[in-house]
């Protein structure tokens, strides 16, 4: 998909900006807190209605008031559309086409973005919450149906923790009730380790092969999904409930002694291995940064498998980072069929010569000025 | 506050009520002033009746104002079957129907752990009751098809086991009259898992 045009109003620090785009490359290049990255979290947020970097959704409203309205004029493979969304403090609005659309579920998705910013270095070296929600996101943005389990999945991880708080207070346990709880527990979480699981199976299959093409193939990189209870290779969901169960039931006393619960997808975890060493605890910090960065492509082509499209690109302020190999590498992957955009505080950290057709913007203050 | 002490009592018990503000309150207490002071006593009289009069029915738990309720006290409907719902406005939907004939209970909640709802404080006990007593057959567990009435409908269909019961839990899926099309992803992800043969 391409973007066309992207205008703002009254966002963040932008009182009013209409971008026109025509080239596959574009750099915003510009200072230090000049609203760089603010025009990259329009576009994820016109993708998925929600920021990258903050969940306060009035964060984005402009800083001096005004109406928020964010705009997009897309081309998809079967034609144009045009995005619209509103943001206030009452809530949101989306419009396709002008429709406005009763579920933001309908509108998510329209347009596909894979984010890449500094913080994604977390994925692979923070804690295994962030890979979770790592998960979530990706899984989410092309299953509409997995979101839905797993916040059914909450509800019940939320509502079980409370009755095993409960339990020991009241003297009697309550066995029966535990007992409906964990087949709730296990049904749904089975639902989303199953989708997790196939998810980290393709995503394997992709960044194993990319990470290759970026070290040269000095490194081998594999991921590994980390559930919390073993897992056979494409289980029967039957089976996988029946283990679930059993496993409940073989930590029950110590949930009950905790009470929290101990068993299931909330406990989740990736493993990233750098020619089979573990890549957070061994890896170095530019060994870290490539596999989040072979994450992030191994996601485009999973995205292009599942929608028959490839997503916009967004690399916030990462290039720079990477030696002048791994650009190369990057570029070449995305020059001719990914639309990219990319902020830099200057051009000279990118080696702008590989880039043939890029357009160049400059960011100043809340105002964005073309230059080809 | 500036109005007198009547009015501001009366603002205060309105803004009491679920869905009204202060100002909504505050509105509907001088449309009150404006009324005729025979509807107003007529008012009064409904709100106290409807605590005064209105109690739970000893056999369905269900709202009445007589004991046991009509639909207790019809002796033409089925007394095979018990259809457990979850509050008295699930009742009147399920009557709307006209197609189920059986008798009734209501729970007046779901189990919730986080409320602190536990089964003994849903009116399950009562209905252990009755299915030890009567000529029960079936046990149709029409709660919602949310994590808390789902949870309820498991609870129950265990703690009936012994009773020797037929337990049914009602089909969610697919609107009638609706284009497949429109139906979203998890709708018919659970009608898919649903689907029957023919």
């Amino acid at each position: 998909m391409f973007l066309k045009r992207l205008a703002l109003q009254h966002y963040r620090n932008y009182a009013h900006v209409d971008i026109a785009i025509d080239h596959n490359v574009n750099i915003f290049v510009g200072p230090n807190a000049q609203g760089k990255t603010n025009l990259l979290e329009a576009i994820f947020v016109l993708a998925l209605t929600k920021s990258h970097r903050t969940h306060q959704d009035k964060e984005l409203l402009d800083w001096n008031g005004g109406e928020t309205v964010l705009h997009a004029e897309l081309e998809r493979r079967y034609g144009t559309c045009t995005l619209d969304l509103s943001l206030s403090a009452k809530g949101k609005k989306a419009k396709i086409n002008g429709l406005e659309q009763k579920k933001l579920s309908n509108f998510i998705g329209t347009m596909n973005v894979v984010m890449f910013a500094p913080e994604d270095l977390e994925i692979v070296k923070g804690n295994p919450g962030v890979r979770r929600r790592f998960l979530d996101m990706e899984i989410g943005q092309v299953h509409p149906g997995y979101l839905y389990e797993l916040s059914q999945y909450q509800k019940i991880l939320q509502q079980r923790n409370n009755l095993l708080k409960q339990i020991p207070g009241r003297g009697g346990v309550d066995l029966d009730m535990l007992g409906v709880w964990n087949e709730q527990l296990a049904q749904h979480g089975v639902k989303i380790m199953k989708k997790r699981q196939s998810f980290i199976k393709k995503l394997q299959t992709w960044a194993e092969h990319i990470h290759a093409g970026i070290t040269a193939g000095g490194e081998t990189l594999r991921i590994d999904y980390a559930p919390s209870l073993p897992l056979s290779d494409e289980p029967e969901e039957a089976v996988l409930f029946d283990q679930f169960m059993i496993k409940l039931s073989q930590v029950k006393d110590q949930e009950l002694r905790r009470g929290m619960t101990l068993v299931g997808p909330h406990r989740d975890d990736l493993l990233f291995y750098i020619n089979g060493k573990e890549a957070h605890v061994y890896g170095s910090q530019g060994q870290q940064r490539t596999t989040a960065l072979s994450l992030k492509l191994a996601e485009i082509e999973l995205i292009r498998e599942e929608v028959g499209e490839y997503p916009l690109l967004l690399l916030d302020d990462v290039l720079s980072e990477l030696d002048e190999h791994r650009q190369t590498q990057l570029i070449q992957t995305f020059q001719s069929k990914v639309q990219t955009f990319i902020t830099t505080t200057g051009i000279e950290s990118v080696h702008l010569d590989r880039l043939e057709g890029a357009s160049v913007f400059q960011v100043r203050q809340g105002h964005v000025t073309g230059k080809d | 506050m500036f109005y007198p002490e009547p009015i501001s009592r009366l603002i205060d018990a309105f803004s009491r009520l679920p869905g009204v503000g202060p100002k909504t309150a505050g509105r509907l207490a001088f449309h009150v002033l404006r009324m005729k002071e025979d509807d107003v006593l007529d008012f009064a009289k409904a709100l106290v009746n409807v605590k005064r009069g209105l109690h739970y029915c000893s056999v369905c738990c269900n709202i009445t104002d007589i004991d046991p309720c009509r639909i207790c006290q019809d002796k033409s409907r089925d007394r095979s079957v018990i259809c457990v719902v979850q509050e008295p406005k699930d009742l009147v939907a399920m009557e709307r129907t006209k197609e189920f004939q059986g008798y009734y209970h209501v729970l007046h909640g779901a189990i919730s752990p986080m409320e602190g709802i536990g089964p003994d404080q849903i009116h399950i006990p009562e209905l252990l009751k009755r299915l030890s007593d009567e000529s029960v057959q079936e046990l149709i567990l029409a709660t919602n098809p949310n994590v808390e009435g789902e949870a309820t409908a498991m609870y129950l269909s265990r703690l009936v086991k012994g009773f020797g019961l037929k337990v049914t839990r009602i089909a969610h899926g697919l609107p009638v009259g609706g284009d497949l099309e429109y139906a979203d992803e998890v709708t018919l992800t659970k009608a898919l898992e649903g689907r029957r043969e023919l």
